[in-house]
This record gives structure tokens, C-alpha cells and sequence, in this order.
């Protein structure tokens, strides 16, 4: 089961973060077509966020056809963020984890690496549309 | 409502049910020992026709065992002080009262059950108290006829339970007015004490009308019998109307005339044989009167007392009720 | 934007409420309402008024103007609606040598409706033991013991008192998760009174603010925050946006303008840079000169208002 995890620091309203948390858990494969997503009570009990909180993102999930709440069984997942499968997520992640290692080695800071990874995104777009 | 109360108050309450045994085993003990003493001694006095003399001759009890008994004239105070003041104070104080009034019960029942069964325990100690000391003393008020008297009246009978259920009351009404226990405490002692004094030394007398009778000296008259609580006595002059009322137990007195009453002509007979003294004021144109409250009124004496006090009682709670029902908690 | 439909009847409906005592005035000219299923957020200055406020609200005190409504009827009046009210005052009293267990007996002799299994079972899951004297537990499980004991009589209203104030992160977390989810099983409204502006972002959903005995603000969170837009521009004439929309606060620097304004439209000046508010800055200004000192510095630096 999926436990969220809410940064009230962060400029994402917390029911998008917990929207951005489910479609992130169904591309690394963490949750499956099938599973069932915790209840408003269970994430109300672990993180003190408001009920309407995390009805508006599970209605939000409903919209984007991901979930489908059952009436007395709970809320499940009935479809995929669109993308490459679970699995191309996780091999993919494990090379990333490789290519940082020797970034790292080779001295970048967190904060290089992600001005790097900005730039190279930015001229992988324009590449594209070139 | 009651378990909360009882939940609340146990612990005082088995403070002074273990005080009121540990008395009443002290009274028990030491009164049966004085009774069978009295009785013994009025057997014997019986055979040898000595019996009026008994009450000079005879001491029931010690000194210190007659103070400790004199000493529950206090009882009635430490219950309102112990019990009353800080009831409503208290929780005024802790903020207990606001839970207890946010518990789907109204003031009224929160108030009830408590002023209710601290009335009632009131009445219970100090009416067990006094029933003990009633009957401790009977002996003594049979030998000595003093039950009337101030102070012995105070914790015989039935004024004890009044005196402890105003005090309790009072201490209630202290505690709700201000909220706060330490000052109810001393407003409680203070108006306790002021109204027992008055109450018992300036009104007590007058509930009846005293019996006056004015004597001729060397004539004689009916002397007043059994415990019958002196007021006042003295000498009336020639005129008929100089009447002096000293209390009774101002100076000394000779044969039941005050020594500062008598006219210098007759003073030098003061101390001799009693008809000298007597004839020389009956030829003077004086007579002796004793202003008293006779032994037969002793029980209407303590209902009215007991009913004055209760009556207080009730018209404190009466505040009480109002001000807990009408203020913002 | 909620789920739980607003009944036709508010949790609570107040208009004109005022309290004045022979010294002070506490609260003038208070109208608000609060929709049945929200977390209420009632925040503001010390001496401000939140206690006054719910202290009437509970029924605990009579107004000096104005009506008040809770759950359609009047406080302090109606025996029945005080079953429906939960009510945690500041100092959380309890019966300090009375255990937990006791409290529970206690409730259920005087409440008509009472669970006092799921209080045990509450209390047991955080560890907090039922028998020992309540006056020997820490303050913050003190304030749990309040808590699930308002909640055991099962209240359709809740008022809680700076009930964290005195607890550590972790008994906050606890004790704010505790309440949303009673919200969430439904049939729950709950005004909760805070300075923490971070926990109360997070449970709660609607906004009380008071300042100087007056309210300011009443509303759905994300309403309010939808209406309200901060700007930054360079230091000049404001007169035009504070004709078209409504100035809550401004900050003026030698060089530079920050206003805190609530729209009546959308803001068409390119020389100002928009910016959404958070609740913090929302709050702050607000609360404007009445600010503690501690946010001092956040609030007024230039020379003038």
C-alpha cells in the first residue's frame, strides 16, 4: 500500500502532491492496475491533511482515468499514467543512478547536476522541434 | 452525577469518617465509664440523703477530656471551611466547573448534586458529633443542670447540624461569589464566627421573652429549677423602676444579689449571715429580681436557633444557585 | 470545491456578535458562518478575541449584541445542543487525580451519547495509560486525553482552545491527524484556534481571522487565497490598483512597492510581477500593525503605510 509523503514547504498544493505521488508510484511500478489506494481516513490519520485534501485528488485521479472509487470497497486503480511501463522506469532509473555516481565522483555538486540535466532537457526539446 | 462527587470528595471524606470513629471510640469509652460513675455516686448519695450536695462533691471526666468535647463547638467551622468553601471555588479555580458544565449536563444538576450531598454530610457530621456529645454529657447535665448555658448549649442537641449546615452553605456561597478557595476561606471564618457570636451572645436570649420575678426578700418564692439558663438578676430600688440588669455572672454576688447593687447602708451586712443582709434590703424598700429562660424552654430554644441558622443556609444557596445559573462560566 | 455538500444550515452562524465586559471590549460586530465538515482555522493575535469567540460559541458565555446560531440553535440556552458541542478550553481541565479511565466512566454518566470504547482504544494506540492520575501525564498527553474525551460524546462540533500549544512536533501530529480524521468519518465540524500557521495549512480548509476584536476575514481557505494576489513592483503611483481592487497591505521601500491586494478583477498593470499568496502572508497582512513583534520585520520597513 502507498503512504504519502506531503512537504508543506513546497509550492505544489498538497493534493496535487499526493496526485503527482500516485501517477509517480503506477510508472515505477509500486502500484498495479488492481491495487487498492489507501482511504480518505488512512492518509488522514497518517499525515493531519485535510479530508477535502484528498478527496480532490482522488477525484482528480478519477478524472484522468487512473482510479475508480468502488461504493463500500474503496477507491482502485484501474489505469496507467501514459508512458513506457513500469519496467523501462526502473532500468532506466538504475543507469541514471549510475551516470550520478560518476558525476559525482568526478566532483558536481547536487546543484551542477541538475543545472546540467536542465540544460540538456531544454536542448533535447529544441532539437526536437528543430 | 452523585458517583463524580463521590469520585471527587472520597479521599475528604474518608479523612473524616476515620476522625469521626477515632472521637466516637474516645466518647464511648470515657462516657460509659463516666455514667456508671454518676450512677454509683447517686446510689450511694440516695442512701445516705445526701444526693443535694452531689453536684459539689462529685467531678465526672478530667479537665483536658471536658476541653476536647468543649472544642467540637468548632466542628461546624472546619466543615465549612474544609468542605464548603472550596466545593464551587475549586473548580472555578482548575477550570473543572467549564469541563464538567460542557458534559450535556446542565448547571443546575452539576449544582444540585454537589451543594446537595455536602448539606447532607454536613448534617450527618455534625448531627453525629453532637448526638455523641449529647449523650456523653448526660450524665453531666443530669449532676451539674448546665445544658443551657452558653457553650454547653452550643454542641448538645440539635443546633450543631444548623451551625454545620450554614457553615457549609457559607462557605459555598464564598467560593462561587469569589471564585477563588483562599479568600472564600477567610471570609468563611470571618462571617462564620461574627454571626455565631452575635447570634448566640445578643439574640439567643431574646427568642422568648424571659421569665422575670421579682422576689420580697424573707419571703419565700419559687426558685427556678432544673437547667434553667440565668439571664440576668439583681436588686430593684424603692421606686420600683431602678432596675439594673447586670448579667449574671458579672462580679460577685451574694446569695443572688450582685455586691455592687447593694446600698452602702446595707454593705457592711454583706458577708454576714444571709438574714441580716436580706431584712436590711427588704426595710429599705428593695427587692431582688431573676430574669431567666426556664429549663422546660430548652428545646424550643434550639429549634429556633437550629432554624435561624437553616434558614440562612437556604438563603445562601439560593445566591449560590443564582449566581452559578446566571454568570458566564 | 468540497465534497462534503454545504447543508442549507452552517455549523455555526453568528451576526453582530459582540462581547463587551466593563473594562475592555473583547469582540464587536462578529459575523461569520462556517459550513458543516470544515476544519476551521481561527487565528490571531493574542487578546484578539479567539477565546471570547468560542467561549460563546460553546455556550459558556452569554453575548452582549448580536445572535449566534450553532447547529441552528442557541448556545447555552438548549440542553440537546449542548450533547452536540465538544469544548477544550485552553489550560485543558481535567480531573487532575482522576485517571483517564475515570474521565471515560464519567462521560458516559453524563453525556446520552457517549463511545467510550473507541476513547480506550484511542488512548491505548498512543500509549497513554488509562489508569495512572491524569495530573502525572505530560502535557501533551494531557491534551490527547482532552481531546479523544470531547470526542467520545460523539459532538457535531468541535472548539478547541490552542490545544497544541504547549505540545511537541510530534504530539501535534498526532493530535491534528487525530482530529482530521474524525472530520473525515463525517459529521464533524471543528474550529481549531492556532499561531502555528504551518499545521494549520495543512488540517484546515476554512479561516476565522480576528484582529483588534474584529474579524477580517471569513472563508474557505483556497477562496480566499484564489481572491488575494501580492505585487511587486517598482516604487510609484498605486492609486489605480487600489481603485480597482481592495489594499490590504503595502510595503513601501525607497525603491520598491509590495501590495497585498484583494482582487475585484484581474490585474492588467504590467509593471507590477503577480505572485499567489500563502496563507502566512495572507495572515500577516491581515493582522498588519497588530502584528507580534516577532514578524515585525516582515511587515512595515519604509517609511510609510
Amino acid at each position: 500500500m502507498i503512504s504519502f509523503r506531503l512537504d508543506g514547504r513546497s509550492v505544489v498544493p498538497p493534493y496535487l502532491q499526493i496526485v503527482q505521488q500516485v501517477r509517480q508510484a503506477l510508472r515505477m511500478g509500486v502500484l498495479d492496475v488492481g491495487d487498492k489506494l489507501p482511504t480518505v481516513r488512512e492518509v488522514v490519520g497518517a499525515t493531519a491533511v485535510n479530508p477535502n485534501t484528498v478527496l480532490k485528488a482522488y477525484r482528480d485521479l478519477e478524472r484522468e482515468g487512473l482510479v475508480e472509487p468502488r461504493a463500500g470497497h474503496g477507491t482502485f486503480v484501474v489505469g496507467r499514467p501514459p508512458g513506457p511501463p513500469p519496467g523501462t522506469h526502473a532500468l532506466l532509473a538504475r543507469s541514471l543512478g549510475q551516470w550520478v555516481r560518476g558525476a559525482r565522483e568526478a566532483g558536481l555538486d547536487d546543484e551542477s547536476i541538475e543545472s546540467l540535466l536542465r540544460i540538456t532537457l531544454r536542448a533535447a526539446a529544441e532539437e526536437e522541434t528543430a | 452525577m452523585t458517583w463524580l462527587v463521590w469520585r471527587q470528595h472520597r479521599n475528604q471524606a474518608y479523612f473524616a469518617a476515620a476522625a469521626l470513629v477515632a472521637f466516637a471510640v474516645l466518647v464511648l469509652i470515657t462516657g460509659l465509664q463516666m455514667a456508671s460513675q454518676y450512677h454509683s455516686a447517686l446510689t450511694a448519695c440516695t442512701v445516705s440523703h445526701s444526693c443535694g450536695n452531689l453536684a459539689n462533691t462529685l467531678t465526672l471526666g478530667t479537665p483536658l477530656l471536658s476541653l476536647l468535647v468543649t472544642l467540637t463547638v468548632v466542628v461546624p467551622c472546619l466543615l465549612g471551611l474544609f468542605w464548603g468553601a472550596p466545593l464551587v471555588a475549586r473548580e472555578f479555580e482548575t477550570g473543572t466547573s467549564q469541563f464538567a458544565w460542557m458534559q450535556s449536563i446542565s448547571r443546575g444538576r452539576w449544582l444540585t448534586a454537589k451543594v446537595g450531598w455536602a448539606l447532607l454530610a454536613a448534617a450527618a457530621w455534625g448531627g453525629a458529633v453532637s448526638a455523641l456529645v449529647t449523650w456523653w454529657s448526660s450524665p453531666a447535665n443530669a449532676l451539674n443542670q448546665q445544658n443551657f448555658q452558653p457553650g454547653q448549649f452550643d454542641i448538645q442537641g440539635i443546633v450543631p447540624v444548623g451551625y454545620a449546615v450554614f457553615a457549609v452553605a457559607l462557605g459555598i456561597a464564598a467560593g462561587t461569589i469569589l471564585r477563588r478557595t483562599l479568600p472564600a476561606l477567610a471570609v468563611t471564618l470571618g462571617v462564620f464566627v461574627f454571626l455565631r457570636l452575635v447570634i448566640g451572645q445578643d439574640l439567643r436570649s431574646h427568642y422568648l421573652t424571659a421569665v422575670t420575678v421579682i422576689y420580697r426578700f424573707g419571703h419565700a418564692w419559687r426558685h427556678p429549677t432544673g437547667s434553667y439558663w440565668l439571664i440576668a438578676q439583681g436588686l430593684i430600688g424603692p421606686g420600683g423602676h431602678a432596675l439594673n440588669t447586670p448579667a449574671s455572672f458579672s462580679g460577685a454576688a451574694v446569695n443572688g444579689v450582685p455586691i455592687a447593687e447593694i446600698p452602702a447602708t446595707c454593705r457592711a451586712l454583706a458577708f454576714q449571715p444571709n438574714l441580716k443582709l436580706t431584712s436590711c434590703l427588704a426595710s429599705r424598700g428593695y427587692h431582688g429580681f431573676i430574669s431567666y429562660q426556664p429549663a422546660s424552654r430548652y428545646w424550643a430554644f434550639q429549634g429556633i436557633e437550629t432554624g435561624i441558622f437553616v434558614l440562612l443556609a437556604a438563603a445562601l444557596i439560593a445566591v449560590t444557585a443564582i449566581v452559578v445559573l446566571r454568570r458566564d462560566a | 470545491m468540497t465534497d462534503f455538500q454545504s447543508a442549507a444550515l452552517p455549523a455555526i452562524a453568528t451576526r453582530g456578535l459582540a462581547k463587551h465586559y466593563r473594562k475592555r471590549t473583547a469582540l464587536t460586530d462578529c459575523t461569520i458562518t462556517v459550513p458543516e465538515g470544515r476544519i476551521s482555522a481561527l487565528i490571531g493575535p493574542n487578546g484578539a478575541g479567539k477565546t471570547t469567540l468560542l467561549r460563546l460559541l460553546a455556550g459558556l458565555a452569554t453575548p452582549t449584541a448580536g445572535e449566534v446560531a450553532v447547529l441552528g440553535a442557541t448556545p447555552g440556552r438548549d440542553l440537546a445542543l449542548l450533547a452536540e458541542i465538544g469544548f477544550v478550553a485552553q489550560e485543558i481541565p481535567l480531573y487532575r487525580r482522576m485517571s483517564a479511565e475515570d474521565h471515560i466512566r464519567m462521560g458516559a454518566r453524563l453525556n446520552p451519547r457517549w463511545d467510550g470504547a473507541s476513547v480506550r482504544q484511542r488512548l491505548e494506540s498512543l500509549s497513554i495509560p488509562l489508569g495512572q492520575a491524569v495530573g502525572t501525564l505530560s502535557g501533551g498527553q494531557q491534551a490527547q486525553v482532552a481531546l479523544m474525551l470531547s470526542l467520545g460524546k460523539r459532538p457535531r462540533l468541535l472548539l478547541l482552545d490552542e490545544p497544541v500549544a504547549a505540545l511537541d512536533p510530534l504530539a501535534r501530529r498526532q493530535f491534528l491527524a487525530t482530529l482530521a480524521e474524525a472530520v473525515a468519518a463525517g459529521g464533524l465540524t471543528a474550529v481549531l484556534s492556532s499561531h502555528l500557521i504551518a499545521d494549520l495549512e495543512r488540517t484546515c480548509d476554512h479561516l476565522i481571522l480576528l484582529a483588534a476584536s474584529r474579524v477580517q476575514l471569513c472563508g474557505d481557505i483556497d477562496t480566499l487565497l484564489a481572491e488575494h494576489q501580492v505585487l511587486v513592483g517598482p516604487r510609484k503611483d498605486t492609486t489605480a490598483i487600489e481603485r480597482d481592487h481592495t489594499l490590504v497591505h503595502a510595503v513601501r521601500t525607497a525603491r520598491q512597492v509590495t501590495l497585498l491586494i484583494r482582487r475585484k478583477g484581474p490585474v492588467i498593470d504590467p509593471a507590477f510581477e503577480a505572485a499567489d499568496v500563502s496563507l502566512e502572508e495572507l495572515v500577516l497582512g491581515y493582522m498588519g500593525q497588530d502584528a507580534p513583534p516577532a514578524f515585525a520585520h516582515l511587515t512595515s520597513v519604509g517609511e510609510d503605510q
